[in-house]
């Protein structure tokens, strides 16, 4: 559990006698434990330090979580790829500059649910209603899905929930390596491991904690070994001088380690950001110069870069990705119809054939 | 308290231990003492056999202004601590108006100072104010506090957010006097955005302010607005929103010069979205009847030959760095 350094754990009473509570507090031997009434106790005592949301990176919640899926809501504006979700932790021990999750989680601490029980039932419940066509449903929009594996085991355990959904493909997304517990198993055929992707220069700079890019792309190529289904995301994409050839070295990079076969689908989506995250980021990330570049207020009041740009850096990826073979996997993320219609174009989908299922998924 | 008439050459106004608030008195309170007097007794106590103001500024200064020499007072007992008597001082007045930010980082000073423990300040004091309860927030008003005089009066008068105090101070006293001078008459917007500007670029590029104005599109109209031209500041804002935004400044730049090549005739308007995320054009005519409408769409039409046509649309196309 690279990354990951817990100074106290923090018990939500309501589970105080669950078994994977239990679980939690043996692997976490040693650490000190306070069994408090809500995630307010542990707020209140992160906010009095003057890095709250580092802080609240180091301190462990286990709770439970009144539900757990719903569908991404993508931003408003702009076009969704139809993507689920599943809460089941709440933030993450890697300290990205860029991430969202220091404005959105409101100094919410490394929070895991051990509620189980009803995550199956509300799985079980969305399986029956579930739309016809392909369903993605992940657990990495609140969290790094794989960050804790090592201390919940939550893969294997949603591996075998998902296994023989034939449609529900399950995605865990992640900036570490591959939890070796993945490797004891026999893989599903619908789930996707998948790692956002940056240049090593960017991982250095902007995502603390995180395992390096050789060490994200050795995982897949392990897990592709192994007989799973990877997955990319480039996302944020950012801008900076002589990024072209940083980016063109990591898809090279890719296909060096894995076959196009193998990979499910590859998202992009450049720096965007709410306001609010502005001052906090610049405050906790002062060496960081990616809230300096040129930005415009899109509709929803986000920060993003302007849409030539943010084109430009689409299509110049997808160009990388069709030099192998791959640029039908591409696919955006929270982006305008405008953009998308033209990267579509681009990547020879159709202008108006934005969304899933890709056609090798039919 | 005990009431009691005081002169006002007994106070000792230049102990200011109680007083945050940074209001003046302002006419319409001079119009009501000179009419009625000081109907609402200010609030006094004991310290060093002078009696010290803990609420009433205002007032004092206007009843002065008006010549009067007494006036009436509620007096705490000089047994009751400082921090006691702030409490009092804040809360009279907490009930009154909001805060701004800086009488904010007076009145957490002043609870500092009278050792409050910072947690509770934190706990109990952020919130009455409206201010996310955290330590950076205790800090950066502590940090406020401190600011000259001339600081705490822009920033009392504009109604700055913390956002824009914390700014200010990211820059070094030199740089900061520099600034304020620049800013100091402008609207809070316009404060605002000159702060954040400034910043930026000062991140961006590593450069000192006197570097950053150095460059000619910056350096006339802020050594206009040093002079005291407030009308320069509109053109500051557009210099610096250029610098921050060279791509769509650019771009913008290129199809208005299109458009004016176009030379279309004045009923016909073009428009079309500024931050090109629409990559179209609007075309807006102006007619008062048919035989307008047709004069309108023939010279439209007329036009489109014309290579400014295309080269609009690649430019509202354009992707690139």
């Amino acid at each position: 559990m690279a990354g990951l350094r817990i100074k106290k754990v923090w018990v939500d009473r309501r589970v105080e006698t669950n078994g994977l509570t239990r679980q939690l507090l043996d692997r976490l031997a040693g650490q000190p434990v306070e069994i408090v009434d809500s995630v307010e106790a542990v707020r209140r005592f992160i906010r009095l330090h003057p890095d709250p949301v580092g802080e609240g990176k180091q301190h462990l919640f286990i709770t439970s979580q009144p539900s757990f899926i719903r569908p991404c809501p993508c931003t408003p504006g702009c076009l969704g790829c139809g993507y689920w979700t599943i809460d089941l932790d709440l933030n993450c021990p890697f300290d990205c500059s860029y991430c969202i999750l220091q404005d959105y989680l409101n100094l919410q601490p490394l929070t895991v649910a051990v509620n189980r029980d009803e995550l199956c039932s509300e799985l079980e419940v969305f399986f029956r209603q579930k739309p016809s066509g392909i369903i993605r449903i992940g657990t990495g929009e609140l969290a790094d899905s794989l960050a804790l594996d090592q201390l919940t085991g939550n893969s294997v355990f949603l591996m075998e929930i998902f296994r023989d959904r034939p449609g529900c493909w399950l995605e865990l997304k992640s900036k570490a390596g591959l939890p070796p517990a993945l490797l004891q198993v026999r893989p599903a055929d619908n789930l996707v491991l998948a790692w956002s992707l940056n240049p090593q220069v960017v991982i250095d700079s902007e995502e603390k904690g995180t395992a390096g890019l050789e060490e994200r792309l050795a995982a897949a190529a392990w897990a592709v070994t192994h007989g799973y289904r990877v997955g990319f995301h480039f996302d944020p994409i950012l801008h900076y001088p002589g990024w072209r050839l940083d980016y063109e070295r990591v898809v090279e990079s890719i296909f060096r380690l894995v076959p196009v076969e193998a990979i499910a689908w590859v998202s992009l989506g450049s720096l965007r950001f709410p306001p609010g995250l502005l001052p906090l980021a610049r405050r906790r990330f002062p060496q960081s110069r990616i809230y300096e570049h040129e930005f415009t207020r899109s509709a929803e009041g986000k920060y993003r870069y302007p849409r030539p740009l943010r084109q430009w850096l689409y299509n110049q990826l997808a160009d990388m990705f069709a030099g192998f073979g791959a640029e039908d996997r591409l696919y955006l993320c929270m982006e305008t119809v405008e953009v998308w219609q033209e990267f579509s174009a681009k990547i020879k989908r159709g202008r108006r054939n934005f969304t899933f299922p890709f056609p090798w998924q039919c | 308290m005990v009431f009691r008439i005081v002169k006002l050459s007994d106070l000792n106004l230049e102990d200011r231990r109680f007083r945050f608030t940074l209001n003046s008195a302002d006419s319409r309170l001079l119009r009501s003492i000179r009419a009625v007097g000081v109907l609402q007794p200010v609030i006094v106590t004991a310290r060093q056999d002078r009696q010290v103001l803990v609420d009433g500024w205002r007032r004092i200064e206007a009843a002065r202004s008006c010549g009067l020499e007494e006036l009436p007072a509620l007096e705490i007992a000089e047994k009751i601590g400082d921090p006691a008597v702030f409490l009092v001082a804040f809360f009279e007045n907490y009930g009154q108006r909001p805060f701004s930010l800086a009488e904010k980082s007076l009145a957490i000073r002043k609870f500092y100072d009278f050792r409050l423990r910072a947690n509770e300040i934190i706990e109990r004091i952020l919130p009455l104010l409206e201010l996310p309860p955290e330590r950076r927030m205790l800090e950066l008003m502590l940090e406020v506090s401190v600011l000259e005089e001339r600081f705490l009066q822009v920033i009392h008068r504009r109604d700055w957010k913390p956002v824009t105090a914390e700014q200010l101070l990211s820059f070094p006293p030199e740089e900061r006097a520099w600034l304020l001078s620049l800013i100091e008459k402008l609207t809070h917007n316009q404060q605002r955005e000159v702060i954040e500007s400034f910043y930026s670029l000062k991140r961006k590029t590593g450069k000192s302010l006197e570097d950053l104005v150095r460059k000619e599109k910056l350096a006339g109209p802020t050594e206009r607005l040093l002079k005291g031209e407030i009308s320069a500041a509109d053109r500051l804002l557009a210099a610096l929103r250029e610098e921050k935004s060279p791509l769509l400044s650019g771009l913008r730049q290129a199809i208005e010069a299109e458009v004016r090549n176009l030379g279309l005739p004045e009923k016909v308007r073009l428009d079309y979205d500024r931050n090109l995320e629409k990559p179209v054009l609007r075309i807006g005519l102006e007619a008062g009847e048919v035989t307008e409408l047709k004069e309108a769409l023939q010279s439209l039409s007329a036009s489109l030959e014309n290579p400014e046509w295309r080269r609009l649309f690649q430019l509202l196309h354009y992707e690139g760095e």
